[in-house]
């Protein structure tokens, strides 16, 4: 364990630990955007700065993706983190100020969108939450593609494709609701792609893709049932037949 | 030839220098500058001059004989000669060089015209006048050697040294002018241990721009535990106007190859990758030639002279990405993935290439590295100054007399290098600044000129040493202007990772563009800063992190022009479109004519008096008069306001 102090109260921490999980843990509040708990961390929106003095030396770090190894002491409310926290805002608000969670922020922040800089409104604030999402299952269906200001995320060449099997992770880790999906009895379209939805034979439920199953290997004869439903039949199964032993 | 132990190679390398003597060589510089201005051809005539049956494959010489006067006894001795391309030689505004050696001497934009001037000079023993290298003064040097011409003259060439000299491709070449005996010391009588702390007592420093210590860096690989290790080369060389890397690899890959194997064999890995941009196919094709060369050679491959250190390289073409040549990127690429920074909390000595321990340096970095093991690390202390030893190669260029690549001391001042090797600023206007270190770099004023030229003078000054690149600015050109340039470059290659970075340059850009063209507002310059400092705080790589340099220093220096772009929407150097006028002074005016004659929109008109006048409807700004009035008397003011 590593002894360290966050705004002066001193914190016991694994070693490796991010700042992030320590100030978690301790509940001291870092606004974050790209990180998501269950996602690698890649420390692109810079939103959850804050400042450490590490053996005297003092500089601005990602929380999310600094490991803790010696002793150091952590800030997250100085001058130098709120303007650096502002700036991401700031920039952010700029491009993406339909976004709730931007909203959000710029509120508790006291952030402002400067009409001289307000680009055309976009949802997605190019966190990649989606693209590691997809990644993590696999599938790598997306991807950032293009540089710089317009680096955005896309399937290959912005087409439908065969890796997608509709599986809505990437929407569902999307902090800003950029990405969407239709769903209708039966039917889902995402990433220009349409998809049949199976429904549960027992509940009633359209509950997966044919691709999703394909993809976890489902047999075929075996995708009458959702999660729950086949759970439920299964230890009913199991209890009939150790009744009879 | 194939060297299986270390004595094959000494012999070898004895063999070859004692074949030294009664040799004359004809090289033709091969530099980018030179064969744009056709020094392929050239030495394409050259070969059929000295044997007409001589293949026009200028990439391999031959030998032929010569009958050369010896004076003063005016004997005739018979002599080989041969003719061959070499890599730049260094006075790129003067191409084609061509340079005869054992004598040395440098002659300057030789034309076909001059081979048989030139061979006969060589027969006589004499030099070739016509076309002998000029001084400052433009004047040709009576003996055109290198301590004749002050371009030359006042320079250090140690990691430049072989390259006017030699052929690229030749290993014999290399050899001959002391290749490998790096890595025969090395090999024959010191420890990994013993080489990296030989280099960490070099004092060398990064090439690349950061100017971490090399030997530090090493150390940290070789004690990382670790089974493989990767040494890699940083060949991505992407700065506006930047070009020692590049003439580096093409002129002498074989010493980037040499310090590569020394710095494998010291951290105590097999795996090299040589990391060049497609841009470069030259350089390309000139590494992986020396590869091939060296793999025959045994001096690549398994069991390396017989010492059983293996080590092999591989050569990975980047596509072409600014940021690629940022550590974590190149890696990133290499590993084919889009090459993105990654956030480095770890060091790429613990965590590089694979997760595997990796150690990155420049490619003047490692040819560095043959000439401190074999000269010592004192020899190379002895070179620059105390904390910055050795040499430094530059990209000298923009508005100097003489462009081109030079090499100095550590320590040397802007002012050395720009007016003593430069020769000043073209067409003798004022000098007004000098970018150094590209665009993470800044500007720096005239009053900064005495500055000497090292890793912390520059840091300190707010500029940095970046890799090289040097571009000297004159009184025409718009310090906010140049500040536009370089955001917009960066703009241009942002990977767009991190938010700081790729919307925050935007931002900057939009201000910028806005104070270049007469929309600037009040606190525009004040945004900036407060912008610049923002980004460099939170930018994930090292691109963003110092992308506001450009931005900073030129506010640091030139306050003054800033503030003229944003109250009075004025550019005094007449760069800005719309925000200057040119007007011509009734009193200096001598009546010449000169401005009428070279007015490209013919609206300078003659006045009963005789002066000259411009016509403002018709006036597109050129500049043109102003370059050409011989007494000062084309003046840009500012534009009279549509309101007055």
């Amino acid at each position: 364990m590593i002894d360290i102090t966050i705004n002066g109260i001193p914190i016991k921490v694994e070693k490796g630990a991010t700042i992030l999980h320590a100030a978690q843990e301790s509940n001291i509040d870092i606004p974050t955007l790209c990180n998501h708990e269950g996602l690698v961390p890649d420390g692109n929106c810079r939103i959850c700065s804050v400042e450490i003095d590490d053996r005297g030396s003092k500089k601005i770090v990602a929380s999310c993706m600094f490991p803790i190894t010696r002793s150091i002491s952590v800030e997250t409310e100085t001058g130098r983190v709120q303007r650096a926290r502002n700036t991401v805002l700031q920039l952010l608000v700029n491009r993406n100020p339909k976004s709730p969670i931007i909203q959000q922020l710029c509120d508790k922040y006291g952030v402002i969108r400067e009409e001289r800089f307000a680009l055309e409104p976009d949802l997605c604030i190019r966190c990649g939450r989606c693209v590691r999402a997809c990644e993590a299952n696999g599938t790598k269906a997306i991807e950032l593609v293009d540089r710089g200001f317009d680096r955005h995320v896309a399937p290959p060449y912005e087409l439908e494709t065969d890796a997608c099997i509709g599986c809505i992770s990437c929407a569902t880790v999307c902090p800003t609701g950029k990405i969407t999906y239709e769903e209708s009895p039966g039917k889902r379209t995402i990433w220009h792609k349409e998809f049949n939805v199976l429904q549960c034979k027992r509940c009633g439920i359209y509950f997966a893709t044919k691709e999703m199953l394909d993809w976890a290997g489902r047999e075929e004869n075996d995708r009458d049932y959702c999660d729950h439903c086949q759970k439920y039949i299964e230890s009913v199964k199991f209890i009939t037949e150790s009744q009879k032993k | 030839m194939r060297f299986d132990t270390l004595s094959d190679l000494k012999n070898y390398k004895n063999e070859i220098l004692q074949k030294q003597d009664k040799r004359k060589e004809i090289w033709i510089c091969g530099g980018p500058g030179c064969v744009a201005n056709g020094s392929i051809i050239l030495a394409e005539e050259f070969a059929k001059a000295l044997d007409n049956k001589a293949s026009s494959d200028v990439s391999t010489s031959f030998w032929h004989s010569i009958k050369v006067l010896i004076r003063p006894e005016e004997n005739e001795t018979e002599k080989l000669i041969r003719t061959g391309i070499t890599g730049c030689m260094g006075p790129c505004e003067n191409g084609p060089i061509v340079h005869v050696e054992p004598d040395g001497l440098y002659y300057q934009k030789v034309t076909v015209d001059d081979i048989e001037g030139i061979l006969g000079s060589i027969k006589e023993n004499i030099p070739y006048k016509a076309k002998a290298m000029s001084g400052h003064d433009g004047k040709p040097a009576e003996v055109p050697s290198a301590e004749n011409i002050p371009f030359l003259a006042k320079q250090k060439k140690l990691v430049l040294g072989k390259m006017s000299t030699m052929s690229p491709l030749d290993l014999d070449d290399y050899i001959a002018h002391g290749g490998y005996s790096g890595l025969i010391k090395s090999l024959d009588s010191m420890t990994p241990e013993e080489v990296c702390n030989e280099i960490k007592a070099s004092g060398l420093r990064g090439r690349g721009g950061g100017g971490f210590p090399t030997g530090v860096k090493w150390e940290s690989c070789r004690n990382s535990a670790s089974e493989t290790r990767y040494v890699l080369v940083n060949g991505d060389e992407g700065d506006p106007g930047a070009f020692m890397d590049r003439a580096l690899m093409e002129g002498d890959p074989y010493s980037v190859i040499e310090g590569l194997t020394i710095g494998a064999y010291a951290i105590g890995s097999s795996e090299g990758i040589i990391y060049v941009r497609h841009e470069y196919p030259l350089a390309v094709k000139r590494l992986a030639n020396s590869i091939k060369n060296l793999e025959e050679a045994g001096l690549l491959g398994a069991n390396i002279l017989g010492t059983g250190f293996d080590f092999h390289v591989e050569i990975c073409k980047g596509g072409g990405a600014f940021v690629c040549g940022e550590s974590t990127a190149l890696m990133t690429s290499i590993e084919g993935k889009p090459g993105v920074p990654r956030v480095k909390y770890i060091r790429s000595t613990e965590k590089g290439l694979w997760e595997s321990p990796t150690v990155l340096n420049n490619v003047e970095t490692w040819a560095n590295v043959p000439h401190i093991i074999t000269n010592g690390s004192e020899w190379f202390r002895s070179i620059g100054t105390e904390n910055n030893s050795g040499t430094k190669v530059f990209a000298l260029v923009g508005k100097v007399k003489n462009t081109g690549l030079v090499e100095v001391p550590m320590g040397t001042t802007l002012r050395q290098i720009i007016y003593d090797i430069g020769g000043g600023v073209a067409q003798n206007r004022p000098f007004k600044a000098v970018q150094t270190g590209g665009p993470s770099g800044g500007c720096l004023p005239a009053s900064m000129l005495d500055t000497p030229v090292d890793f912390d003078s520059l840091t300190e000054a707010g500029s940095m040493m970046g890799s090289g690149g040097m571009i000297v600015m004159d009184d025409r050109t718009c310090m906010v202007d140049i500040a536009r340039y370089f955001i917009d470059f960066l703009v241009g290659e942002s990977c767009g990772k991190c938010v700081p970075c790729r919307e925050g340059l935007k931002k900057m850009q939009m201000i910028l563009h806005d104070l270049t063209s007469g929309k600037g507002r009040e606190g525009d310059t004040k945004a900036l800063e407060d912008l610049a400092e923002g980004i460099s705080d939170t930018s994930l790589c090292a691109l963003g992190q110092s992308a506001a340099n450009p931005v900073l220093s030129t506010i640091k220096y030139f306050k003054e022009e800033y503030i003229e772009h944003e109250k009075e929407h004025f550019c005094r150097s007449g760069v800005c479109p719309g925000m200057f006028r040119v007007t011509i002074d009734e009193e200096k005016c001598k009546s010449c004519g000169l401005c009428s004659k070279n007015c490209p929109a013919d609206t300078i008109e003659k006045l009963d008096n005789g002066k000259y006048r411009i016509k403002q409807d018709g006036c597109i700004k050129c500049g043109a008069c102003f370059e050409v009035c011989p007494f000062s008397s084309v003046e840009i003011v500012k534009e009279v306001s549509k309101d007055d």
